[in-house]
């Protein structure tokens, strides 16, 4: 029996071994894009597959046309889970060629040496992008930029305009700054008795940009938006927590069910963008008659845009094909025809003054879009890339102890800012 | 996997054994053991998701103690096995009494209560979640009767309740087949005697029931603990993924997936926690089968 | 799943006992019967009642107002519209077909390898036989959400990841599902086999024809566990597949998340989709589901 245990025990240690190996050391990746645009590449998208199936497909099928010898596979996932799917592939050397990505994603792939440097690669192609979207993809202590930039969002602010007249607001002049906000915001309530909230959330790390709080110094290696106006910003959505101006359940919002709640009337005031005007007026026909649309509150004078990227795996055997594929999905013409399919901005020099996104044609939808497009040639991704999941959920608990009034705002900010920079030293 | 030839059959083949139990032990082995052997290792590095770590020796243990977010977590699991567990040892039991006659149109009672435990948990969370909503159907119950809304899922300890409701909810099918097995196997003539003796229905319960599926309340106990220490999904999928209002609902688990994951996941310090996971639910599995002994005695 | 068609003959149901009267043949006061209903419908409300709710909101028109209070326990139109939409989105059949594969491969793997082990804990004798429990005692307690990434990196080495076997895998031959037969076969009385063993059986005969058959409620139990465990996986196939041709229900259904995230409607169909395969799987097992319990699967 000894024998057959330790044959045994041989046959588990062989077959356990070579799984000790760790991922990636696949080798390939060189950033000279120059040569002959061939071969198999892989594409993957971030929850795009439900509603834009037809667009992909025929895109793919034209740069294969374009591109004889080439063979775009397209991947999608679904919006739940989409970083510990990329989180696992990159740490198993599986990640896709070509990869739909946010700044946030971008960063820690990119210390990694997994994205491509597209200074190098495709510094021919810098020009056809909007500058600040082309930064979008800098990262603080590090030169280059690691990803073309894609798609931009931004919207409005909806108000319900009987809620606002039933506290006797002025439905036609609604809040421009950030008191006027507070203000309407606590009338609201008082007038309500604490019935009706005027604001779902609490604030993020692009709220404290937006109200000019400084987010990290000059070399992107400390947080600072504990200063006096971020602890400012804190003291008044305490304030309205207190007063009821704020939603009661704001601490365990998401952004589902905040809209729902505005959608619901139970609360006066929620950002969107174009895309949910459509859904107000099939979900909510009553609500949708209603609605005020009115500018994203800023005080920097920059309104916060959001984006998306399209990245090249530097570790692809394909570099030509998937530089080429990268920067033919985020061309001015792709760009543009995606932006007529859904309401999204293309983030390429130019596309913003065609006509689609400047002449009003009387509807909401139109009227948004081109309000939008405006306020887009100078938006601010505020979100620094730098700005991790982790960091988020501390930044989110410390507000929430703050409002809580466990601690009070400046406490709060402090805690935050020491622990996000505790993980921005450890991220390396 | 060749059959032993017909000439060998009085004897065992020496490596047949093993040959049964190799499918099995190379699965678990491979997919479940080794990995968790990584992660043991992992715990004394600061290795994260993308960078290969170095050996830290017991710092991410000692930023454990430190760590407020730990302690809200081992407090929470805690107290999930302390809410839970009794209620899963007793209440099943009553069910299993329940549903133990057989009455007219007992199977399909019987069936129906399992049907919580077949569903998948984000399918029952969902349903919950849409239940407990400030708009679902409890709180219209409630404000209908009078009551008024509660926020089953804004406050941090009714959170923490209604995750605990779930799980009670979800596993009470599951355990009331156990007791049933259980109870099949008490010898009538106990109750009988007892019957006899003038024993009411509650005392019948304590003197005959209860100590003869008492191995099997030990079991329950002993399962339902140590799942309830590891509870993830449902206070992930209630209190979402930060963990209810100021994180207050964070378990240990929680806490391991979310230090742990992502790109920027700090995969040694979320191992140290799921050793601390691992060791505390290998001594609630010793202390329960410890009581367990003790009590036979 | 013929093991389990092979059940009849060999076992009979247990008798039933005459009508209305409890497990010790005493009729049952009238009283006593109305106050078991009673109870009975009462727990039936609580566990089965959440279900029916999400149908009755999967079945409401996009113009009936779901928020209502009082809530309107059925729909006033129902309509199959939402599946529709379901449908229109993803390919709901092709992903269901996929996790249809993904379970039945591991029915089947977890009740072979777990009877093979389950029996090898139980009733051979070998050194190493107590380590080799341990071992799969020691797997039941590991927190899984702690190694996912080293098991994906694992399944990479091993070229399996992005395929439908890369998903099965690592659940193929659970940890608990193990134990649960051995705790069957524990419960055998030795002198079944005694026999067969004087007769001149070998190991595999008497696994194969005395043992197994004696346990197939068990089995049971194991292959409804294996199922629900395949079916409900969603963060595992996830990282693993990457293909959306390979996708299963799970991951197909998130979409509805990302894409519908304000319409409880639409969610709610979507859970129902989940969920209708798995209670009629388990009606249709039921009967060899509880006796395998009756045989103390799941017994101390």
């Amino acid at each position: 029996m000894p024998v057959s245990r330790r044959t045994l025990a041989a046959a588990a240690v062989c077959v356990v071994l070579p799984l000790s190996g760790c991922g990636s050391g696949d080798g390939g990746g060189s950033t000279d894009a120059s040569g002959k645009i061939e071969g198999d590449i892989t594409f993957q998208t971030w929850n795009l597959r439900a509603n834009f199936k037809d667009y992909f497909e025929g895109l793919i099928a034209d740069f294969e046309k374009k591109y004889p010898g080439t063979d775009v596979k397209w991947v999608d996932q679904p919006a739940e889970g989409y970083a510990d799917k990329i989180s696992a592939d990159a740490a198993g050397g599986t990640l896709p060629d070509v990869v739909n990505v946010s700044p946030d994603l971008v960063a820690p792939l990119a210390k990694a040496g997994l994205a491509m440097d597209l200074d190098k690669a495709a510094s021919q192609y810098k020009k056809e992008y909007l500058p600040g979207a082309w930064a979008s993809h800098q990262i603080p202590g590090m030169t280059g930029t690691y990803a073309f930039p894609w798609y931009l969002n931004t919207g409005p602010l909806f108000y319900n305009k009987t809620l606002f007249e039933e506290a006797g607001l002025d439905a036609e002049q609604p809040p421009k700054t950030y008191d006027e906000v507070f203000d309407a915001a606590l009338k609201m309530a008082k007038e309500t008795d604490g019935k009706v909230a005027t604001l779902a959330n609490v604030p993020t790390i692009e709220d404290f940009g937006r109200y000019g709080v400084p987010l990290m110094n000059k070399e992107g290696t400390a947080f600072t938006f504990n200063d006096a106006k971020g602890v400012e910003l804190l003291a008044r959505y305490k304030e309205l927590y207190d007063a009821k101006a704020l939603d009661p359940q704001a601490l365990t919002a998401t952004p589902e069910s905040s809209g729902k709640k505005f959608l619901t009337g139970a609360v006066a005031m929620n950002p969107g963008s174009a895309l949910d005007l459509g859904n107000f007026k099939k979900q909510a026909p009553n609500l949708y008659k209603n609605i005020g649309i009115t500018d994203q509150i800023t005080s920097t004078g920059h309104v916060n845009m959001y984006v998306m990227g399209v990245m090249v795996n530097a570790q692809t055997k394909r570099t030509p094909a998937a530089v080429a594929f990268a920067h033919y999905v985020t061309d001015a013409a792709h760009q543009m025809s995606f932006a007529k399919q859904v309401a999204i901005f293309p983030s390429t020099a130019g596309s913003l003054d065609d006509p689609y996104f400047t002449k009003e044609d009387g509807t909401d939808e139109t009227r948004v879009r081109v309000a939008a497009a405006k306020s887009l040639k100078n938006a601010v991704n505020y979100t620094p890339v730098l700005f991790s999941e982790q960091m988020k959920t501390e930044l989110r608990n410390e507000v929430a102890k703050a409002l809580q009034g466990k601690e009070s705002p400046k406490q709060a900010l402090d805690n935050a800012v020491g622990a996000c920079d505790k993980l921005l030293q450890q991220q390396g | 996997m060749a059959l032993p030839t017909a000439s060998r059959v009085r004897r065992q083949l020496p490596t047949s054994p093993w040959l049964f139990a190799a499918p099995g032990l190379l699965i678990i082995g491979a997919f479940i053991l080794y990995p968790f052997v990584s992660t043991v290792v992992n715990a004394f590095t600061d290795r994260r998701t993308l960078i290969p770590g170095e050996f830290v020796g017991l710092d991410n243990f000692r930023e454990l103690l430190n760590d407020d977010m730990f302690w809200i977590g081992l407090r929470n699991s805690t107290l999930y096995v302390l809410g839970v567990v009794p209620a899963l040892v007793i209440l099943p039991l009553l069910l299993a009494l329940l549903v133990q006659k057989n009455i007219p149109g007992i199977t399909f009672f019987r069936s129906a209560f399992y049907t919580p435990v077949v569903a998948s948990i984000v399918v029952v969370g969902l349903i919950w979640v849409w239940l407990l909503d400030e708009r679902g159907l409890v709180n219209s119950l409630l404000e209908t009767i009078g009551v008024g809304r509660v926020g089953f899922l804004s406050d941090q300890w009714l959170l923490l309740l209604s995750a605990m409701a779930v799980t009670v909810w979800k596993g009470l099918g599951y355990y009331m087949i156990v007791y049933l097995a259980a109870l099949a196997n008490v010898p009538r003539e106990l109750h009988e005697a007892a019957a006899v003796d003038g024993a009411g229905a509650v005392r019948r319960f304590l003197t005959v029931t209860v100590p003869a599926v008492r191995s099997t309340m030990v079991l329950v106990g002993a399962l339902s603990s140590v799942a309830a220490f590891k509870v993830f999904s449902e206070v992930y999928l209630m209190a979402g993924p930060s963990g209810g209002p100021a994180g207050e609902d964070t378990t240990l688990v929680m806490l391991v997936q979310r230090t742990g994951t992502g790109l920027t996941g700090r995969v040694g310090y979320a191992s140290a926690i799921s050793v601390v996971v691992f060791v505390v639910t290998v001594a609630l599995m010793l202390l329960v089968l410890r009581a367990d002994r003790r009590d036979e005695s | 799943m013929s093991v389990m068609e092979k059940v009849r003959p060999t076992v009979p149901a247990p008798a039933r006992e005459p009508r209305v009267t409890d497990e010790h043949g005493r009729r049952i006061r009238v009283w006593e019967l109305a106050l078991r209903y009673l109870l009975l419908l009462g727990v039936l409300a609580l566990t089965v009642g959440p279900f029916l709710w999400q149908l009755s909101t999967s079945l409401k028109g996009p113009t009936e107002d779901i928020f209502s209070s009082p809530p309107k326990l059925l729909p006033g139109d129902p309509t199959l519209h939402n599946y529709e939409r379901v449908a229109d989105t993803i390919p709901v059949w092709d992903y269901a077909l996929n996790s249809l594969k993904v379970a039945t491969a591991n029915v089947v793997t977890n009740c072979v390898g777990a009877a093979l082990a389950g029996y090898a804990l139980a009733r051979l004798r070998y050194r190493g036989r107590r380590a080799a429990t341990l071992a799969f005692i020691l797997a039941m307690l590991v927190p899984v959400e702690g190694i996912i990434i080293a098991q994906f990196t694992t399944m990479r080495e091993l070229g399996l990841n992005n395929t439908l076997v890369g998903v099965v895998l690592p659940g193929s031959i659970s940890a608990l599902n193990v134990l649960l037969m051995r705790n069957a076969f524990l419960n055998l009385p030795y002198e079944i086999e005694e026999a067969a063993y004087v007769d001149g059986a070998n190991v595999w005969q008497r696994f194969l024809r005395i043992a197994l058959p004696s346990v197939k409620g068990t089995v049971a139990v194991v292959a409804i566990f294996a199922f629900m465990g395949a079916w409900d996986d969603f963060l595992w196939p996830l990282i693993v597949l990457s293909d959306p041709s390979r996708f299963t229900l799970t991951i197909g259904l998130n979409y509805l998340h990302g894409t519908f995230a304000n319409d409880e409607r639409l969610v709610a169909a979507g859970t129902i989709i989940a969920v209708a395969p798995l209670i009629a799987l388990f009606a249709c097992l039921q009967r060899y589901f509880f006796r395998g319990v009756g045989e103390g699967a799941v017994k101390g």
